[in-house]
């Protein structure tokens, strides 16, 4: 009879050390289903890049427009709907930067997480404090934006507040994991504090310094570094360059002493190269986003191969 | 007096007087500096107001921000000519699409195109709703609504509004099946969006209420619909290519009271380099259509027609594009047409173009004609992004 009980009872045991290992698998199995990433797609790397630095180990950010490619002109491809038919987030830099092909694309998702004034919508520009706010609308001026100049990242201290708003987003769509956001923009806005004083020092003799850029996609880069940005080689932005805008600029980097006119890895140098022929100006060709180059993994590198290859030629 | 008295009598005096011109002397110095010193203020004053940059106006936002949608006209201004008839030359305004478009609310956009379009064999104006429809932003299950008046799914060339294709005229194939105007038809068309991880899938089903004018299908009395479903399968081969297979089918009523039924393809290669993408691109468009129509209880017309066509974008603002066009007519498969185009296309911006084709049709029961155009485009206001 003793036999029997012990039997039982350590056959008891047995099933119950079963039943406490599957439990234990399945809430790590649970677990790990809940700790899935949060979904986010961004329309640019630079804003991929500073999700990734405050979503960290949290979210899975993917961008549509690569790092060299012009963000104005972004094909509407039917498999960036896939991607945003199933995120949690979507970063724009809005400002009508992506009107040619973002909105098409978020309205054909199906995800209303998503759609503007939901709570997965985030535009990265609000608070930003906006240049070359145009008074009127003449597309006789070329290719302006109603709403101001939006290239705004490219002031490393608007990284702050796009970090803020990206922050923002996931925190509404994932509460819980606030302190750990907060956290991550806190040590991101103390980054950029420490370079910005090792970039604009490195950028203090040079203030000042003329230059000619090729389209009108610098000036916040312009005004936080104290350059003067004396013409373009667009004649109007988004017009390409004509023969009277290359001798005007030709006499004006003579006039001028200019060093260097600075591009984008989406525009050809060709029309630059003339002026270059003409006048011996170095024609500089500098990220404009995260991921433009090899160098540039993410939105401090881009600060760093810019401050570092413009520094090298305005010596 | 004694000299001590006069001593006594006259310092004072003297150290008075003195005093007195001193002060005076003082009081002009004082003068005079604080003279010097406000001229001088004014003119730091001046050079700091002549060095002092123009103050630039607080940073606002000043676009007026309404509720009002977006509002867009495209233009489509023409010259013509043809080989044949009496009327060789022509020059017109085609048409005028005024689009308005917005989000209605947290769950459906609407979309609105009117058309003011010259009619080609009265020469009068008209106005038409070229397209009026809603769209869901909400449904689950990857599902989407659109409900209204609309360019139905028919491939590439049907959905797009013609502004926006390389060339001026429309395929012989796809006149002959569905006119000038396109399968344009009023219902409802639901899509679904496959969930197929490895490549873009999506399915439409649309039914509609049958094309006023249409070759192939039409609005009866009775309650009959067009039926259409397209898959479209999209694949990104590279960053810079990708491949487009689409399939659709369409059954309609005729105006013989009995059905038509179309089986359409249609594939397109692009190559677009993703970095210097506004200045090199390549299209390769085809599609394939085959008819089934029934007019008779015996008699079944069966008829085939094809495009295809190469764009080659050569610079950032000069474009290239070559079609070939093969057609049966869809009553008598015997009547053969055969089109060879060529368009050039220069891009001033985003908002204006002008394009030059040519093209001989060959037609195996006439006397072979050529056609040219000329067709200059201007948008003003607001345009959305066309399909990729």
């Amino acid at each position: 009879m003793r036999m029997v009980h012990t039997n039982i009872k350590n056959n008891l045991k047995q099933i119950m050390k079963k039943i406490i290992i599957i439990f234990s698998l399945s809430l790590i199995i649970i677990s790990g289903v809940t700790a899935a990433p949060i979904k986010v797609v961004t329309t640019t790397m630079d804003l991929r890049s500073i999700t990734e630095m405050i979503g960290g180990n949290k979210v899975s950010v993917l961008s549509i427009a690569t790092g060299y490619q012009n963000p104005h002109f972004v094909d509407p491809k039917p498999s960036y709907i896939m991607s945003l038919s199933n995120a949690d987030l979507f970063v724009t830099v809005g400002l009508d930067l992506e009107t040619g092909w973002s909105p098409q694309l978020v309205a054909s998702s199906r995800n209303a997480k998503i759609q503007k004034g939901s709570p997965g919508y985030v535009d990265a520009s609000e608070g930003v404090a906006l240049l070359q706010v145009p008074s009127s609308v003449n597309r006789g001026e070329g290719d302006i934006h109603i709403y101001g100049n939006p290239h705004y990242w490219l002031d490393p201290m608007n990284g702050k507040i796009i970090a803020r708003n990206i922050a923002n987003g996931l925190e509404r769509i994932d509460p819980s994991n606030k302190s750990f956001y907060e956290a991550n923009l806190q040590t991101f806005s103390a980054r950029v504090d420490t370079k910005l004083k090792e970039w604009t020092t490195k950028m203090a003799p040079f203030r000042g310094s003329k230059i000619i850029a090729y389209h009108n996609e610098w000036v916040y880069f312009e005004k936080r570094f104290g350059l003067e940005i004396v013409d373009f080689m667009e004649p109007k932005p988004g017009i390409p360059p004509s023969p009277s805008q290359l001798v005007k600029v030709i006499n004006e980097v003579t006039a001028n002493k200019i060093k260097v006119i600075i591009s984008s890895p989406y525009f050809t140098t060709s029309s630059s190269d003339v002026v270059s022929k003409q006048t011996g100006v170095k024609v500089l060709t500098l990220a404009t986003s995260t991921g433009a180059f090899n160098d540039v993994k993410n939105y401090f590198d881009l600060f760093d191969y810019d401050v570092e290859r413009l520094v090298a030629v305005l010596k | 007096m004694n000299i001590q008295v006069i001593l006594f009598k006259i310092i004072p005096v003297l150290l008075f007087l003195s005093g007195i011109i001193f002060s005076n002397k003082a009081i002009a110095q004082v003068d005079s500096t604080a003279a010097k010193d406000s001229a001088l203020l004014k003119q730091v004053e001046q050079q700091m107001q002549a060095n002092t940059p123009p103050t630039t106006p607080p940073q606002q936002n000043r676009s007026g921000i309404s509720a009002n949608p977006d509002i867009g006209v495209v233009a489509d201004f023409r010259g013509a000519y043809i080989s044949q008839g009496k009327k060789n030359f022509d020059a017109y305004l085609n048409e005028t699409e005024v689009s308005f478009q917005s989000v209605v609310d947290p769950y459906i956009r609407a979309d609105f195109f009117v058309s003011f379009a010259r009619d080609p064999d009265t020469h009068k104006y008209g106005v038409t709703i070229e397209e009026g429809y809603l769209t869901t932003l909400s449904l689950p299950a990857k599902l989407q609504l659109k409900v209204g008046k609309f360019r139905e799914a028919v491939g590439k060339i049907n959905p797009t509004h013609p502004h926006a294709l390389p060339f001026v005229d429309l395929p012989n194939a796809f006149v002959n099946y569905f006119g000038e105007d396109g399968l344009n038809d009023e219902g409802a068309s639901l899509s679904w969006l496959l969930p197929n991880k490895a490549f873009y899938q999506e399915f439409v089903f649309q039914a509609t209420s049958g094309a006023e004018s249409s070759p192939s299908f039409f609005r009866g009395d009775n309650n009959r619909f067009i039926y259409l479903g397209h898959l479209k399968n999209f694949f990104t081969l590279t960053d810079n290519a990708t491949l487009e297979f689409g399939l659709t089918g369409i059954s309609g009523p005729n105006d013989s009271s009995r059905v038509t039924n179309i089986g359409a393809a249609d594939i397109t290669y692009k190559w677009k380099p993703v970095q210097m993408n506004t200045y090199k691109s390549l299209t390769w468009q085809n599609e394939f259509f085959y008819s089934n129509a029934k007019y008779t209880a015996n008699e079944m017309l069966n008829s085939f027609g094809l495009y295809s066509f190469v764009e080659y974008q050569i610079s950032k603002r000069w474009f290239l594009t070559g079609r070939y066009d093969y057609a049966q007519k869809p009553f008598d498969k015997n009547i053969v047409e055969q089109a060879y185009s060529l368009t050039a296309g220069w891009l001033a911006t985003e908002f204006q173009k002008i394009e030059f084709e040519g093209k001989q049709t060959n037609v195996n029961v006439q006397q072979d004609y050529c056609q040219f155009w000329l067709r200059w485009i201007f948008v003003i206001g607001a345009h959305g992004a066309h399909q990729y």
